[in-house]
């Protein structure tokens, strides 16, 4: 006989007492003991572990600061302030220490003046406020269109047939020509400049997407979801984007530096904004580039530029490495 | 898979029209008809109707609409014996302007005006613009008939003129016997020297098949490519052709022309085209003395490349050095990834990715320029080391390209089964990347080669402007700047053949490569 480790009649109570019968929690019965996982969270603990990304985060935080907030903060306004020298001809073309011996020792002279005595420095963040806005701007718009297009492209045999014919017409059309037949209609502003990229820019997006949607669409765990009689919208909300967040973050790295880049081609075309973004400037800075002594208003604004796009990608990638949930272990 | 190529091919032909139509539409129905006088001296000068009726006359060149003027309708009433001289001159000032105090006159212009009003032309009428009872400088009465091009009508112009055929009927005057001659010696140089040609009279051209010394060495013209005439890019001339012309300074040698005279000349006897009147009419001793019959009208041999060519050499170098370098390097970084050659390697792609191109570009001319190469391209005097620039600039960003997308497919095979079965045989690490890895990776790799080889005949746009290259590259932005019509098309239809035909001769390619891959099936999985 077994020894009885509690004697049960000790405590002087009926089993009915002592006893009560537990229902089976359908419930509780589904929830999975695990840690609790986040996904967001666990995304910003996998970048923020990286000590190159918060060095460049910062980098990426000081950048938009100079080109929102300092404008903002010395009141530049774009009508006036290229022009407040442009009568003095001594004030043309300094170098910094000329420019910072002339008007004094601040900020606004620390890489000189340019072709009509303003301030290289002010003109370069003015600059790059607009050429990241434009950046920005284009990217949400296309990123938005192309992954909902995308989604539904890849998912439709029917609508595939039709859009990949609209697609290979619409990749042939000359970008140039479309961009330079609306800027042409429209006058060259910032709005139409944001049409003019959006306009077909979203079709490679949505192009790219299509093929990643039809890798996973038919993957197992897909084919047995719908099996199991998953709605559409919820396989492709709950199974498919997921899996694809990584891609689109890379995406997105990609895509903001190549707005800007394409800014940049397009003013020294002579089909760029009319306004003063980065691309205008470096295209107006082009002679300055060969003469001797004047090289810093080419390549400052050069620089702002590759910076600032460098930053993005290199932030976009990380993010999007970090987006992966296999490297959440 | 003939079927397949059969479908693929008359469904590229038909976004290629498609492409073309979006851009007539684009150019002909969006774009303000005026902007084309904008940087135009002629018309700033002009005043008044003179302003008027050129500006009709320039939209009937640019293609924009058919124009028929009263004076021309006039001219041929007198061509034809229907009115003399007098009655000429006097109906085509007095007929517009005064109008009914001149029935004599007054009944032409009813008749121009019924004949074209019922041809669906508009009619306009500028009456003569006086100061006091003086006509002011340009002021002159005009009138005229004009009918704006529909779209359908324009594209159906444009395509079925792509092609011309020559024949011996194709010249409309009188030139003795017609027909076609083959000859073993061509008189062209000199008529002993052993060179087969066909030659034709009452053909467009002299020559319709010859032999000479420049690339490709055989050349026919008895079909002509046009793509639609230039108006102020290359004035007159074809779009074909002037991507194909060589440039530069005059090439002389020592020629004998059809009349017997000897002499050091950049001419080049085998383009004689047709002109009217040109000997038969011309008192000219320069054309009697080299010329014995109308086909007077010859091209010239140049020294230098065409514009296609000049961008064809940059490009081809650029694309075989980017393939010879990028392979192995982005072989090797998949081989040792998340070591110090693939950092190395990951950050030069981001530098090209993220580096606006102009950028970089203006950089490495910068960095040869210390090193003292050539940074500007100069037809007239050319050396090798010109050249050097350009193909890196161009050649860098595609290295970077494809390391990046081969590592990125070389690591993607790296954990397949077949790997590890390999490795599990016992298979040295460098024999499975070579033979098993990278045979897999290459494919989508090789779908892109016949692109990049085609695509060199386009041209790039900043590379060639920076160092100055006289190429292809900037023909459609030099054109939309001038408001070319003729060349906006026949450009933007070159380079839709031309990405048609890559994407195509890439599938195929991708299908010889990996026979796994098949497009008789249908698509899909």
């Amino acid at each position: 006989m077994e020894e009885k480790l509690i004697d049960l009649g000790e405590f002087n109570m009926s089993d009915d007492e002592l006893f009560s019968v537990v229902d089976h929690d359908m419930l509780a019965s589904e929830k999975i003991t695990a840690p609790r996982y986040s996904y967001w969270k666990s995304v910003f603990r996998v970048f923020f572990k990286k000590k190159i990304n918060i060095i460049i985060l910062s980098l990426l935080v000081v950048l938009i600061a100079f080109a929102y907030i300092y404008p903002l903060a010395i009141g530049y306004d774009a009508d006036v302030d290229p022009y407040i020298n442009l009568m003095n001809s001594e004030a043309k073309h300094l170098g910094p220490k000329a420019a910072m011996d002339k008007f004094g020792y601040n900020l606004h002279w620390i890489l000189g003046s340019g072709a009509s005595g303003n301030s290289t420095f002010d003109a370069l963040w003015y600059g790059s406020g607009i050429s990241l806005s434009l950046a920005l701007i284009c990217a949400a718009i296309n990123m938005t269109v192309g992954i909902l297009v995308g989604a539904v492209w890849g998912f439709s045999k029917k609508v595939d047939i039709f859009m990949t014919e609209v697609y290979n017409v619409i990749a042939n059309v000359p970008y140039i020509l479309l961009i330079s037949v609306l800027v042409l209609i429209m006058s060259a502003s910032f709005w139409t400049m944001v049409f003019a990229l959006t306009v077909t820019g979203w079709l490679g997006i949505a192009y790219f997407i299509r093929t990643q949607v039809i890798i996973i669409r038919d993957r197992e765990y897909n084919l047995a979801s719908r099996c199991l009689g998953t709605p559409i919208m919820r396989i492709a909300t709950k199974n498919i984007l997921p899996f694809m967040t990584s891609v689109i973050v890379t995406l997105l790295a990609t895509e903001i530096p190549s707005y800007i880049s394409y800014e940049v081609f397009l003013s020294y075309i002579g089909m760029g904004l009319s306004d003063m973004s980065l691309g205008k400037l470096i295209e107006a800075a082009q002679v300055a580039m060969t003469t001797p002594g004047w090289e810093l208003e080419f390549w400052a604004p050069v620089a702002v530029a590759s910076i600032i796009a460098v930053v993005l990608y290199v932030v976009g990638q990380n993010l999007g490495d970090a987006s992966d949930p296999r490297t959440h272990m | 898979m003939t079927k397949y190529l059969l479908s693929r091919i008359v469904r590229g032909l038909i976004s290629i029209i498609i492409v073309v139509l979006i851009v007539m539409l684009l150019i002909y129905s969006c774009l303000n008809k005026d902007m084309i006088f904008a940087q135009d001296p002629t018309y700033t000068k002009m005043k008044s109707n003179a302003r008027e009726i050129y500006k009709y006359r320039q939209w009937e060149r640019y293609g924009y609409l058919d124009l028929v003027e009263y004076s021309d309708y006039l001219q041929e009433l007198l061509d034809a014996g229907e009115i003399d001289q007098t009655t000429y001159s006097e109906a085509v000032l007095l007929g517009i302007d005064a109008g009914a105090a001149y029935p004599e006159y007054d009944k032409y212009v009813q008749q121009f005006t019924e004949k074209y009003e019922s041809e669906g032309y508009n009619i306009e009428k500028l009456q003569a613009d006086r100061a006091g009872s003086k006509i002011k400088d340009g002021g002159n009465p005009q009138l005229f008939a004009q009918k704006p091009i529909p779209l359908a009508k324009r594209a159906w112009t444009y395509f079925t003129g792509i092609f011309t055929f020559d024949n011996i009927h194709k010249v409309k005057e009188d030139v003795g016997e017609r027909g076609l001659s083959f000859t073993f010696f061509d008189p062209a140089y000199g008529g002993e020297k052993f060179s087969p040609a066909i030659m034709g009279n009452g053909t467009q051209h002299k020559y319709l098949l010859y032999f000479d010394s420049q690339f490709p060495y055989v050349h026919q013209n008895f079909v002509r490519i046009n793509l639609g005439a230039s108006y102020t890019v290359n004035k007159g001339i074809d779009v074909f052709n002037t991507m194909t012309d060589s440039q530069g300074a005059f090439k002389t040698q020592m020629i004998t022309y059809p009349a017997g005279l000897t002499e050091e000349s950049a001419d080049n006897l085998h383009t004689a085209v047709y002109a009217e009147g040109s000997f038969n009419d011309s008192s000219s001793a320069i054309i009697k003395d080299r010329f014995v019959d109308n086909y007077t009208n010859v091209g010239t041999y140049k020294s230098g490349f065409s514009k296609v060519g000049y961008s064809f050499i940059i490009g081809i170098i650029s694309v075989i050095m980017a393939y010879v370098i990028a392979l192995p390097l982005g072989m090797l970084m998949a081989r040792k990834k998340d070591k110090l050659i693939d950092n190395l390697g990951t950050i030069y792609i981001v530098f090209i990715i993220a580096v606006p191109s102009l950028a970089y570009i203006f950089l490495f001319k910068a960095i040869g320029g210390k090193f003292g190469l050539p940074t500007t391209f100069d037809m007239t005097a050319p050396t090798w080391t010109m050249y050097i620039l350009p193909i890196i600039s161009l050649a860098l960003p595609s290295i970077a390209n494809l390391m990046k997308w081969l590592r990125r497919y070389m690591i993607d095979q790296m954990n397949s089964d077949y790997v590890k079965f390999a490795r599990s045989g016992g298979l040295s690490e460098g024999e499975i990347f070579r033979k098993h890895i990278l045979k897999n990776a290459a494919i989508p790799i090789v779908h892109g080669i016949p692109g990049s080889v085609l695509g060199s005949l386009v041209g790039a746009i900043i590379t060639e402007r920076v160092y100055v290259v006289p190429g292809a590259g900037n023909l459609l932005t030099n054109a939309i700047n001038a408001y070319d019509n003729g060349v906006i098309v026949g450009v933007t239809l070159f380079y839709a053949l031309l990405s048609v035909v890559s994407v195509m001769l890439g599938d195929i390619l991708m299908s010889i490569v990996d026979p796994r891959i098949s497009f008789s099936t249908k698509k899909g999985r």
